[in-house]
C-alpha cells in the first residue's frame, strides 16, 4: 500500500496531519498502527495524549467491527510470518561467471548479471591473470555507474515517447504474414494499439505449440497432437446428404480424411449423440454401394421439415474433435524439430494435452496468458509482444522503455489498459483525470466526494501554472546569502 | 517580481456549493433579463450588472473599485422560483433515491449489512484504493441497498425509482418533481452518506437540486461590440436571459395561483433552459440554438474536449516572444546554431538587467532605437522596451531613444534585440519525442527564413518543401542556463529510443563522404585545398608523391577531422554479407577499420556517420563528449561537401539507362511470367490445380500469382541491376545509404511490378472485372494489376490505373495512421507522465506506488546504453589489454566465433529483407515523405 493512501486513510479517521506523518514513518499500514501500543507510538515522537488519541480513533473503528477484533484478540501470538521464497528460474551460474561475481563482490563492486554473463563467455578459455580480469571489472564497474539514468528523471515520458514516436512510421497493415504463410497476424500499429488497451482477446488469436523435445523430432507425434487441438467440425471430414424423401440426414465420411485426423467412425456417432438435438437418432449402417463404407444415418423422429433442418444443422456444426477456438493448426519444421502454430487460442486447454511442452508453449494472446499464467507471465508477455511487434517493422526501440509501460500495466497485480478505464482513469489527481478526457464527469463526481487534488503531477501543475515535480523542478537549491558582518551589526 | 524560488500551491480541494454559499458570495442578486438599458447603459440586478466585474475599459467595478484586468469579476446569482434538477448529477441522485428510505431517508441496510460495508471500507483503505476502486465501492453499497423493498428501520415499503432521461424521476411510474426529490434528498442523514461515496461535508445530497443558480462573473462572458455598435452576447449570456425570463414567468404565474398545468409547463421549461445551461450536448434533448441556428456552447462545451479549456487553455498556453517561419537549409551553419531573420530578431527581445558591467553597453543599444539599420551592413540590435526600477515599461522609440539611453541607471531591465549566441527553443510540430525541441545558439541573418544544418533534420522530422518551424525566446537566466545544459542539440545527439544518433549526416554528406573515401582517391593539391578550405584544419598531412607530383588520399583527408586516438571497425553500408568476410581485403571496401585516429581501410558511408547508423558518430558522442561530436559532425559534413563538389555529383533519368540487349531479356522474361501465370489460371479453371493445405482453392491461385508476379519483379530488377554499376550516381546513392534503394532503381529501370490493395491483387472497379479493358472474370497478370513497364518506360494507361490504385491505399494509409498513432501516443504519455525515477533508483507514480524496483532492471540509461546493453565490452577490454595485444587477438577471435556477434549480424541481414518488403506492395508509390 502506497504510503500517500494510508496518510489519506488517517486523516479520513480524524488523526492530524503531523501525528499522520510521525506515525507513517513508523509503521506502513492502518491495521499496523491500530495493533500498535501506545508505548511504540511514543517512541515515534508522539506525546502520550497523542498516542492515546491514535489509539481511541482507531480502535474505534476496530471496535465496530467486532468480529474482526475478536478474532485478533484470540489469536495473537502465533504471528506467524509468511517466509516468501524466491524462485529462481534463471539457469544457474557457470563456473566463469561465479568466478566474476566472486571478484566482484571481492572489489566491493557490483555489475548487473548480463553484463557478467556476456563477459563471462568472452573472457572464458582465455587465460589471463586475475589482476587483469579485476582490471577489466573495474572498469566495467566505473562503466556501469557512468551509464545509470540520474534520479529525478521523468522515465515516465522517456518510455512513452520512445514507444509512440515510431507509431507514425509504423505499417497500418492488418494482416501479414509471419513465418507461417496460412495464418493472418495483426502486426505493425494496430497491433501495438491492441497490446497497450490490454484488449481481452487480440484480432487475430494465435498459438505457438511446442512438443516436448524428446518428440518434437518425430512428425506423426507432432501431427497428432495437431490434429487433437484443432477444431474439427463433421462438415471437414465427411459429406453430409439430406434426403427430404425419407426424412434422414446420411453422413458420408470421407475415409482419408479420417484417417489423417485419426478419428473412427464410432467416434463420430458418440460424438454426435452428445448433441441434445440428435441423441437416440444416430445410426451407424454398412453402406449397401460399397461394402467397406460405412455411413451414419441420422433420421428424423418427427416428420416435420423444420425439425430435418434443424439436424442438418446440428450435424453440421457438430464439433467432431479439438478445442475450443483453435481454428486451424499447421506444422512448420523449425531447425529439427516441428512446431505446431494454430489460428485461435485456448492456452489452458492446450497446455493440458499430452506431450505438449508446456514451458515454451505461448499464445499472443496477454489476458489468456494472464488467466492461466499470472501477472508476472502476462508482463513478460506484454514485453515480448510489443518488442517483437516493434522490431518486426526495423524500429528499435530499447526494452527497458517497453519494460516500463509493462511494469505499469500490471502494477497492482492485474492487466490495467493504458486509457481512460485503466491507468488514466486511476490517477491520483482530479484535475489530471479531467484534462485527458471525460472532463465534467470527474470534475462533478469530485465535488460529490470532496476529492484533494495534492498537485504532484505533471498535469496537475501545469494547470495551475507551476513547475512540475520532475527533472530540474523535483529539486530546490535555495541559496540565503549571509549578510555582511557590517549588515549584521547594524 | 517573483523569481526563483516561490510559492505552491499544496492541493486543492473539490466541494459543491451549497445554496447559502451562492447567496453569499453573490455579489448581486439577478433578476431582470434584460441587459442593457436604452442609452446602452448596464441595468442594475441586470445580467450585465457593474457590481459583476468590467469588461469596458476605462470603468470601475462596483464592488471592488478596480478596473479591466485588475477585478477578477464577482458572481451574482439567480433564485430560482422552483428547485431545479442539476443534469450532471442525476446519476447520483438515482443512486441517492434508489438506496434510501423515502420517509425517514435512512438508508436501506440493516445495521449488520451496514457494518459489513463498513469493514468493506476500511479494507479499501487499508489497501489502498484508487478512484474507480472507490467509485465501484460506492456502487455495490447503493446496488446492495436498493435490493431492500422495505425499510429496515421504519417498515416503509420502497416504491422503485427509475429514470426518465434526463432528468425526469419516476417512483412506480409516478412523477416526481425535483421539490419531492429535494425533500427526500434532504432527510437522508449525514452518517449514511459516506458508504454511498458522498462526502457531507463537500456535499450534502439536497444541494444536487438546485434552489439558487450562480452567476458567473462578465468576466468570464464578455460581450462584444460589433464594428455596427451592435452588442453581441456571449452564449453563456444568452442562456442566463433564458432561464431569467422562465424564471419570472414560473414565479408570476405561481403567485397569481395559474392552473397546475401551466405552472408544470413552466416548470418544466425552466428545467430544460437549466439543463442545457450546463450541457448543451445533453442526450434526449435538443441542444439549444443560437438565432442562426448554431447550436450554443455551454459550460460543459466550454470545459470539454481538444478545444476546451482543460487541453486548450490550461495544459498548453499561448506565448510571447515567440516566431514561426518557413525553414531551409544552410550548411555553412553548425548544427547548434539557427538562423534568424533580421525581421524576426528585431521583434524577439531578451530582458537583461542593467547592471555595472554592461550599462555602457546597454546604453548604446538603446541609443540605437528600436529599429535600427545596419551598421556596415551587419546587424546590430535595438531595443524595444525599458523596464525602470519601479516597473514602468518605456517604449523606445527613434524620438526618445537617446533619452531613454541616458536615463538608463543601474537597476533598470533592457529588453534588447535578439543577436548572436543568444540561446532559444527550435520546434517543429508534431512534437513526438524530446528532440523535437532542443536549444540551438542564434545567428542573426538576412532574408526571411529560418535557416539550420541539415544534420538536424531527422530528428525534427524536417525537409523544405514548405515546412515551418516555430522560436522561441527564452526569458530568465534559470531558464538558459537549462536549456544550455540539457537542451541544446548535442545533447541529443544520442536518442534515447534505442542509444543510437538521430543526428547525423544525411543525403549529399553521405555520397561525399562515400566519394571521398571509395577505394581510397588520390587528390592533387588544388583539390585537397578546396575540399579543405571550410574545414577546421592547421596543417596538411604528409602527400603522397607520385610521379612528383604531391597527392592527398581519401582516407588521410577524412582522418583530419577524426578525433585523436579513435579506435573501431565494422562493416559499411555498402557491405553485401558474404559468406567469409575478406575484410581489408574486402573487394568492396566495404570493411571500414580505424586505428589511432587513421581511416586505414574501407569506405564511409550511411553506417559510419549517417543518422540512426552512424557507428563513428555513436562512438566519439559516448567516448569524446557532445561537443566533440558537434565539432565532428560540422567538419565531416563541411568535408563532405567539400569533396562532392570538387568530384561533382549529378543523377537523371540516364542513370536508369540500360542495354537494349537487357531491355530484351526483362521483356522476354516478364512475358514468360505472364504466360506461367495464365497457366496457373487455366490449372484452376480445369481444377487441376493442386490445392495448398489450409487454403481454398482461390488463395491457392492467388499465393502461386503472387509469387510468380513478385520474383519476375525481382529478376527484372535483377537484369537492370547487373547493368548499373559502381560508377552510376543513382547505384552510389542507393548503396552508400544517402538516398534511395536498389528496389526505387530496379522499378525505374526494370519492372514496377504487382499493384496491391490491403495485400491483395487489384479486384475491385467493375463487376468481376477491375476495368472495362477485360474480360468478365479475368484472373490473368495484366487484368488485376501488374505493370509490366518500368517507371522510365512509362505505363500503359490501364497500367497507370492500376499504379494509381496501389498509391491511394498508401495515402490513405498514412492519414489513418498519424491519428491512430498521435492518440495512442497521447494516451502514452498521460498513464506514463507521472512516474519518475526516485533517488533510491525505484521508478514510482505520484502516489509513490513503486512500478519498478529498478528502472530497467539494471538502472541503466538507454540514452547512455550501448545500444541497449549496460557497457561496451569490447571497449573496455581494448582498453585495459591495449599494451597486451597477442591477448585481445585471441579476445577478438572469439568474438567473431562468439554466439552474441553471430546473432547480431543475422538480426541485421534480417532486418533489410523485412524493410524492402512493405515497399514491393505499396508499389513503389511516393511512399517518401
Amino acid at each position: 500500500m502506497a504510503r500517500k493512501d494510508t496518510f489519506k486513510a488517517l486523516l479520513r479517521r480524524g488523526i492530524d496531519e503531523a501525528t499522520a506523518d510521525k506515525l507513517l514513518q513508523g509503521y506502513s499500514s492502518i491495521t499496523d498502527i491500530a495493533a500498535a501500543s501506545a508505548a511504540d507510538m511514543v517512541a515515534l515522537g508522539l506525546t502520550e495524549a497523542q498516542a492515546a488519541e491514535v489509539s481511541k480513533l482507531l480502535g474505534k473503528a476496530k471496535k465496530e467491527g467486532v468480529k474482526k477484533a475478536e478474532k485478533k484478540e484470540a489469536a495473537p501470538e502465533p504471528v506467524k510470518k509468511t517466509e516468501f521464497q524466491r524462485v529462481v528460474k534463471a539457469r544457474p551460474l557457470l563456473p566463469m561467471e561465479e568466478k566474476l561475481n566472486k571478484l566482484l563482490s571481492d572489489i566491493g563492486k557490483f555489475l548487473p548479471r548480463r553484463v557478467v554473463v556476456s563477459l563471462a563467455e568472452r573472457l572464458d578459455g582465455v587465460d589471463l591473470s586475475e589482476s587483469k580480469i579485476k582490471e577489466i571489472l573495474l572498469k566495467a564497474a566505473e562503466k556501469y555507474e557512468l551509464h545509470k539514468m540520474d534520479a529525478n528523471e521523468s522515465a515516465g515520458i522517456l518510455a512513452a515517447q520512445s514507444i509512440g514516436e515510431p507509431g507514425t512510421q509504423m505499417t497500418m497493415r492488418t494482416f501479414h504474414y509471419a513465418g507461417v504463410a496460412e495464418i493472418n497476424v495483426t502486426l505493425g500499429l494496430p497491433r501495438l494499439i491492441e497490446i497497450v488497451d490490454a484488449r481481452r482477446v487480440p484480432s487475430t488469436p494465435m498459438m505457438t505449440v511446442y512438443i516436448e523435445p524428446e518428440l518434437a523430432g518425430d512428425v506423426d507425434v507432432v501431427r497428432k497432437v495437431a490434429s487433437r487441438i484443432e477444431k474439427t467440425t463433421l462438415l471437414d471430414i465427411a459429406d453430409i446428404e439430406t434426403d427430404i424423401a425419407n426424412m434422414k440426414v446420411i453422413v458420408h465420411p470421407d475415409r482419408s480424411k479420417l484417417e489423417q485426423k485419426g478419428i473412427t467412425e464410432e467416434q463420430i456417432v458418440e460424438r454426435l449423440n452428445k448433441d441434445r438435438r440428435l441423441r437416440g437418432q444416430v445410426a451407424l449402417v454398412q453402406d449397401e454401394e460399397d461394402k467397406d463404407r460405412r455411413l451414419i444415418i441420422i433420421s428424423s423422429e418427427e416428420a416435420s421439415f423444420k425439425k430435418l433442418q434443424g439436424i442438418v444443422q446440428a450435424t453440421r456444426d457438430a464439433v467432431i474433435q479439438g478445442l475450443d477456438g483453435i481454428e486451424r493448426a499447421i506444422l512448420r519444421n523449425q531447425g529439427g524439430e516441428y512446431v505446431i502454430y494454430t489460428a485461435g487460442s485456448n492456452l489452458r486447454e492446450v497446455l493440458a494435452e499430452e506431450h505438449v511442452d508446456r514451458k515454451r508453449t505461448t499464445t499472443n494472446s496477454i489476458q489468456e496468458i494472464y488467466d492461466v499464467l499470472g501477472v508476472e507471465a502476462a508482463r513478460n508477455s506484454i514485453i515480448h509482444e510489443a518488442s517483437r511487434t516493434l522490431g518486426e517493422q526495423g524500429l528499435t526501440v530499447d526494452i527497458r522503455h517497453i519494460m516500463l509501460v509493462a511494469d505499469l500495466m500490471t502494477n497492482d497485480g492485474d492487466v490495467k489498459a493504458i486509457g481512460r478505464h485503466g491507468i488514466s482513469g486511476r490517477k491520483s489527481s482530479v484535475l489530471a483525470r479531467a484534462a485527458f478526457e471525460i472532463t465534467a464527469t470527474h470534475l462533478l463526481h469530485a465535488a460529490l466526494t470532496g476529492e484533494t487534488d495534492d498537485l504532484d503531477g505533471v498535469a496537475e501543475n501545469i494547470i495551475v501554472g507551476q513547475p512540475v515535480t520532475l527533472g530540474t523542478g523535483a529539486v530546490n537549491l535555495v541559496y540565503v546569502p549571509k549578510k555582511r558582518p557590517k549588515e549584521a551589526s547594524e | 517580481m517573483m523569481r526563483g524560488v516561490s510559492k505552491r500551491i499544496g492541493s486543492i480541494k473539490f466541494s459543491a456549493l451549497s445554496p447559502d454559499e451562492i447567496r453569499k458570495m453573490s455579489a448581486t442578486k439577478v433578476i431582470t433579463a434584460d441587459t442593457y438599458d436604452d442609452d446602452g447603459f448596464p441595468i442594475d440586478m441586470g445580467l450585465m450588472d457593474p457590481h459583476l466585474g468590467v469588461i469596458e475599459p476605462g470603468l470601475r467595478c462596483k464592488t471592488c473599485g478596480n478596473k479591466v484586468d485588475e477585478c477578477p469579476g464577482h458572481f451574482g446569482h439567480i433564485d430560482l422560483a422552483m428547485p431545479v434538477i442539476h443534469v450532471g448529477l442525476v446519476k447520483e441522485i438515482k443512486k441517492l433515491l434508489q438506496s434510501t428510505c423515502k420517509t425517514c431517508g435512512k438508508l436501506l441496510m440493516t445495521k449488520e449489512e451496514a457494518q459489513r460495508k463498513a469493514q468493506e471500507w476500511e479494507l479499501m483503505d487499508d489497501l489502498g484504493g484508487d478512484a474507480i476502486d472507490y467509485r465501484l465501492l460506492a456502487k455495490g453499497t447503493a446496488k446492495d441497498a436498493s435490493k431492500n423493498t422495505t425499510c429496515p428501520h421504519c417498515g416503509q415499503e420502497q416504491g422503485k425509482i427509475t429514470l426518465d432521461k434526463p432528468t425526469t424521476f419516476r417512483e412506480d411510474g409516478h412523477k416526481l418533481t425535483p421539490k419531492e426529490v429535494r425533500e427526500r434528498l434532504e432527510r437522508i442523514p449525514d452518517e449514511d452518506l459516506p458508504p454511498l461515496g458522498i462526502d457531507p461535508n463537500s456535499c450534502r445530497p439536497e444541494w444536487m437540486v438546485l434552489t439558487a443558480l450562480a452567476v458567473p462573473p462578465v468576466t468570464v462572458r464578455p460581450s462584444i461590440t460589433l464594428e455596427s455598435g451592435d452588442r453581441s452576447e456571449d452564449d453563456l449570456t444568452h442562456k442566463l436571459v433564458d432561464v431569467l425570463r422562465i424564471n419570472q414567468r414560473l414565479r408570476e404565474n405561481r403567485d397569481a395561483g395559474a392552473p397546475q398545468l401551466i405552472v408544470e409547463d413552466l416548470w418544466e421549461l425552466l428545467q430544460y433552459h437549466v439543463t442545457t445551461y450546463f450541457d448543451n450536448q445533453t442526450s434526449g434533448i435538443p441542444p439549444a440554438r443560437h438565432r442562426s441556428g448554431r447550436p450554443l456552447k455551454t459550460l460543459v462545451q466550454r470545459l470539454k474536449g481538444k478545444e476546451g479549456r482543460f487541453r486548450s487553455n490550461l495544459s498548453g498556453k499561448r506565448v510571447n516572444f515567440s516566431a514561426r517561419t518557413v525553414i531551409s537549409p544552410d550548411p555553412s551553419l553548425s548544427i547548434n546554431e539557427v538562423g534568424v531573420p533580421y525581421e524576426a530578431a528585431r521583434e524577439l527581445t531578451v530582458p537583461v538587467h542593467v547592471t555595472k558591467a554592461n550599462i555602457e553597453v546597454l546604453k548604446a543599444m538603446v541609443k540605437r532605437g528600436s529599429n535600427p539599420p545596419l551598421e556596415d551592413g551587419r546587424y546590430a540590435p535595438g531595443v524595444n522596451y525599458v523596464i525602470r526600477s519601479d516597473g514602468r515599461r518605456m517604449k523606445v522609440t527613434d524620438r526618445n531613444a537617446e533619452m531613454i539611453a541616458d536615463g538608463l541607471e543601474i537597476g533598470y531591465v533592457v529588453e534588447r534585440h535578439l543577436m548572436d549566441k543568444d540561446v532559444v527553443l527550435f520546434n517543429r510540430q508534431p512534437s513526438l519525442h524530446r528532440m523535437s525541441m532542443m536549444a540551438h545558439t542564434v545567428r542573426v541573418m538576412p532574408w526571411k527564413t529560418f535557416r539550420f544544418n541539415l544534420c538536424v533534420c531527422p530528428p525534427y522530422n524536417a525537409d523544405f518543401d514548405g515546412d515551418e518551424m516555430n522560436l522561441h525566446v527564452l526569458q530568465s537566466d534559470e531558464a538558459r542556463a537549462e536549456a544550455m545544459i540539457l537542451m541544446r542539440v548535442q545533447e541529443h545527439i544520442l536518442s534515447p529510443r534505442f542509444g543510437g544518433p538521430v543526428i547525423g549526416a544525411i543525403h549529399d554528406h553521405i555520397t561525399g563522404t562515400f566519394l571521398l573515401t571509395h577505394k581510397d582517391p588520390k587528390f592533387d593539391k588544388q583539390e585537397t585545398l578546396s575540399i579543405l578550405s571550410k574545414v577546421k584544419h592547421d596543417h596538411l598531412p604528409e602527400p603522397v608523391v607520385v610521379d612528383g607530383k604531391e597527392y592527398w588520399t581519401g582516407h588521410q583527408l577524412f582522418s583530419m577531422v577524426l578525433p585523436k586516438g579513435f579506435h573501431s571497425t565494422f562493416k559499411a553500408s555498402i557491405c553485401r554479407n558474404c559468406a567469409v568476410c575478406k575484410k581489408e581485403e574486402c573487394d568492396l571496401d566495404a570493411y571500414v577499420k580505424i586505428r589511432e585516429g587513421k581511416l586505414i581501410t574501407g569506405t564511409i558511408d550511411e553506417k559510419a556517420i549517417g543518422s540512426f547508423k552512424g557507428k563513428i558518430l555513436d562512438k566519439i558522442t559516448r567516448d569524446y563528449g557532445a561537443d566533440a561530436a558537434r565539432e565532428f559532425l560540422d567538419n565531416v559534413t563541411k568535408l563532405a561537401i567539400g569533396a562532392i563538389m570538387v568530384r561533382g555529383f549529378t543523377t537523371g533519368i540516364d542513370d536508369e539507362d540500360i542495354p537494349e540487349e537487357a531491355t530484351r531479356q526483362i521483356n522476354e522474361m516478364l512475358k514468360d511470367s505472364v504466360r506461367k501465370v495464365s497457366e496457373y489460371v487455366q490449372a484452376y479453371r480445369d481444377g487441376t490445380l493442386e490445392q495448398r493445405p489450409g487454403r481454398s482453392l482461390e488463395e491457392t491461385l492467388e499465393v502461386e500469382v503472387m509469387k510468380t508476379l513478385g520474383s519476375a519483379r525481382d529478376e527484372a530488377g535483377q537484369i537492370a541491376g547487373r547493368h548499373l554499376g559502381m560508377e552510376n550516381s543513382a547505384v552510389i546513392m542507393a548503396r552508400s545509404g544517402a538516398r534511395g534503394s536498389m528496389l526505387n532503381l530496379s522499378q525505374m529501370a526494370g519492372c514496377i511490378g504487382q499493384q496491391a490493395v490491403r495485400g491483395e491483387r487489384l479486384s475491385r472497379g467493375y463487376w468481376n472485372r477491375t476495368l472495362p479493358h477485360f474480360k468478365k472474370g479475368d484472373l490473368g497478370a495484366q487484368a488485376k494489376g501488374f505493370v509490366q513497364n518500368s517507371y522510365k518506360s512509362g505505363l500503359t494507361p490501364t497500367e497507370f490505373f492500376f499504379h494509381s490504385m496501389g498509391g491511394r491505399e498508401g495515402l490513405v494509409d498514412t492519414a489513418v495512421r498519424t491519428s491512430r498513432s498521435g492518440y495512442m501516443q497521447r494516451r502514452l504519455i498521460n498513464a506514463l507522465e507521472d512516474l519518475k525515477l526516485k533517488q533510491d533508483g525505484t521508478v514510482r507514480n505520484t502516489a509513490d506506488m513503486i512500478v519498478q524496483l529498478q528502472y530497467g532492471e539494471d538502472g541503466v540509461d538507454p540514452c547512455r546504453s550501448v545500444q541497449g546493453d549496460a557497457v561496451d565490452i569490447d571497449d573496455i577490454l581494448a582498453e585495459v589489454l591495449g599494451d597486451d595485444a597477442e591477448a585481445l587477438a585471441r579476445l577478438e577471435e572469439k568474438k567473431v566465433a562468439g554466439y552474441a556477434t553471430m546473432e547480431k549480424d543475422l538480426m541485421e541481414t534480417i532486418e533489410e529483407e523485412e524493410v524492402e518488403e512493405p515497399e514491393y506492395d505499396a508499389g513503389g508509390g511516393g511512399g517518401e515523405d
